[in-house]
């Protein structure tokens, strides 16, 4: 039962993804980033003097400021500010420039699903456009569980709204490593954000194995490939899934992402 | 499947590397002393790079990563451009592009004693040393050289100063000369001062060779050295 997807992708084929930096002239970082159609705009000020009230001024304090592309700010809105501040907390040095505070502004300029990906990579970008010192860049992606159980990789908006399930998973990029002979896998396990709708490991019942390589096409530096793995455990599928996903990926063990490229 | 492994170079000196990039195994160099610069840290047994950029290696064993930004990381030595924010007591409160505002002491000047303390308005334009920089505090500055002399720092009256990179800075004050200078200097009469903070102000006689020079550095910053001396000779032709 292959699924029809737009453009004829496959299930585990991303869209084109563009990035460029650079693009506004008085912010001090600024990115520009597309999957397909959506598309988002990234600004980076700072860092600049001062940390907010409740902040810890031992460490620099990153602000998030979320732009959606019409309407007023809402509850969502705070939502993906809090998301992408708690990523990007975790990517950036923040003991360089204590006392500092770094803003980020994300304007959403056309939304066709993936959002969330796309926000990151945006902010990441922006963030490496301005200077401000990271640990390692951040990759991420989203996918979805269709009606018939078909696992989806980077889904656009109308398939987003038909599934049942839905995962953003962001993780460290892979790096050039000159100890290369010591490959260090546990690097790839990280994950730094999960953020799911729909209890996706209850859907899907028993281990599914799913498994792609792809080589898309990117002209800038982001991820270059994909690959899902499966890795079972053993332990029951059944198992109630809390909204923590990281202890539910390893108590049940069924979909691991890897993202490879630089 | 295992991800597959990126071709490695034995060693990534002049090449771009990105935050994360692993340079330097520390385990492999046992009883050596490393001086890291500006974009690298030390990793527990490793060196990985902070901020994007070419990294750079100088002997015996400096390395550091060279990129061009907006903002300006103080470091001690560095000659820049501050404006005057704010004055107190002790210090001048300056913007250096850094992080956090510079402090510049009201005795830091040749034969300054609190008699003869200048008075800076806001918005002043200064050339200044910094004398400190240090993680979590302010940069402390000077308007006076190591030995204690005024050698040019001070404010800077009329002309005109723009806002460009950190990269343009350091290819402006490059030696020898770089072209797009050299290629002014041969015709045009004016005066010049780079800060490192990617602050550049300009002087001369008549306005319109302010101008000529401001748009002619800001044009050419990312032509090849061929390639400014051709843009600098076509805009002058224009001013003829």
């Amino acid at each position: 039962m292959d699924l029809e997807r737009e453009g004829g992708r496959g299930a585990n084929q991303l869209r084109p993804i563009d990035c460029s930096r650079n693009v506004l002239s008085r912010a001090h970082g600024s990115a520009s980033c597309s999957h397909g159609e959506t598309r988002v705009l990234a600004a980076v000020y700072g860092p600049k003097a001062g940390t907010k009230k409740n902040e810890n001024p031992e460490k620099a304090c990153i602000e998030v400021i979320w732009k959606p592309k019409s309407g007023q700010i809402g509850k969502p809105e705070k939502e993906f500010e809090m998301i992408l501040k708690r990523t990007l907390q975790n990517i950036c040095l923040l003991n360089v420039h204590p006392n500092t505070t770094t803003s980020i502004i994300v304007q959403v300029v056309h939304d066709d699903g993936s959002l969330l990906p796309c926000a990151i990579h945006a902010a990441c970008a922006a963030l490496i456009d301005a200077g401000i010192p990271l640990k390692y860049l951040a990759v991420s992606i989203s996918c979805c569980l269709t009606e018939s159980g078909k696992i989806l990789l980077d889904p656009n908006k109308l398939e987003e709204q038909k599934m049942k399930a839905f995962v953003c998973l962001a993780f460290p990029s892979s790096v050039h490593s000159t100890l290369m002979e010591r490959f260090d896998k546990t690097i790839w396990h990280k994950l730094i954000h999960s953020n799911n709708k729909g209890g996706m490991v209850e859907e899907i019942g028993k281990a599914v194995e799913v498994s792609g390589f792809i080589n898309g096409r990117i002209p800038h530096d982001f991820p270059e490939g994909v690959y899902i793995r499966n890795v079972k455990n053993g332990n029951s599928m059944r198992e109630k899934v809390s909204n923590l996903y990281r202890p539910v990926l390893k108590a049940n063990g069924v979909l691991m992402f890897w993202f490879a490229g630089w | 499947m295992e991800p597959k492994p990126s071709t490695t170079p034995s060693s990534f000196t002049d090449q771009q590397v990105f935050p994360g990039d692993v340079v330097l195994d520390l385990s492999k160099m046992a009883n050596q002393t490393i001086k890291l610069g500006g974009g690298l840290r030390q990793d527990g047994d490793v060196i990985s790079v902070m901020k994007a950029g070419k990294l750079r290696f100088s002997k015996p064993n400096k390395y550091w990563v060279e990129s061009s930004n907006k903002r300006y990381v103080p470091s001690a030595g560095d000659n820049v451009l501050g404006i005057v924010v704010d004055a107190k007591a002790d210090n001048f409160l300056v913007d250096i592009k850094g992080p956090t505002l510079a402090f510049l002491p009201v005795l830091a000047f040749e034969g300054g004693t609190r008699r003869n303390i200048p008075k800076f308005e806001m918005g002043t334009l200064l050339y200044v040393r910094v004398v400190k920089a240090n993680t979590g505090m302010n940069p402390e500055l000077s308007c006076m050289d190591a030995s204690g002399k005024a050698a040019e720092y001070g404010p800077l009256k009329e002309g005109f100063m723009f806002e460009s990179s950190t990269g343009l800075s350091r290819t402006l004050l490059s030696s020898p000369t770089c072209p797009v200078l050299e290629t002014l200097g041969k015709k045009l009469a004016f005066e010049i001062a780079v800060g490192l903070n990617g602050r550049v102000w300009v002087n001369a006689a008549s306005p319109s060779i302010v101008v000529l020079v401001a748009n002619t550095i800001m044009k050419t910053e990312s032509l090849s050295p061929v390639q400014q001396k051709i843009k600098v000779e076509s805009l002058m032709q224009r001013m003829r």
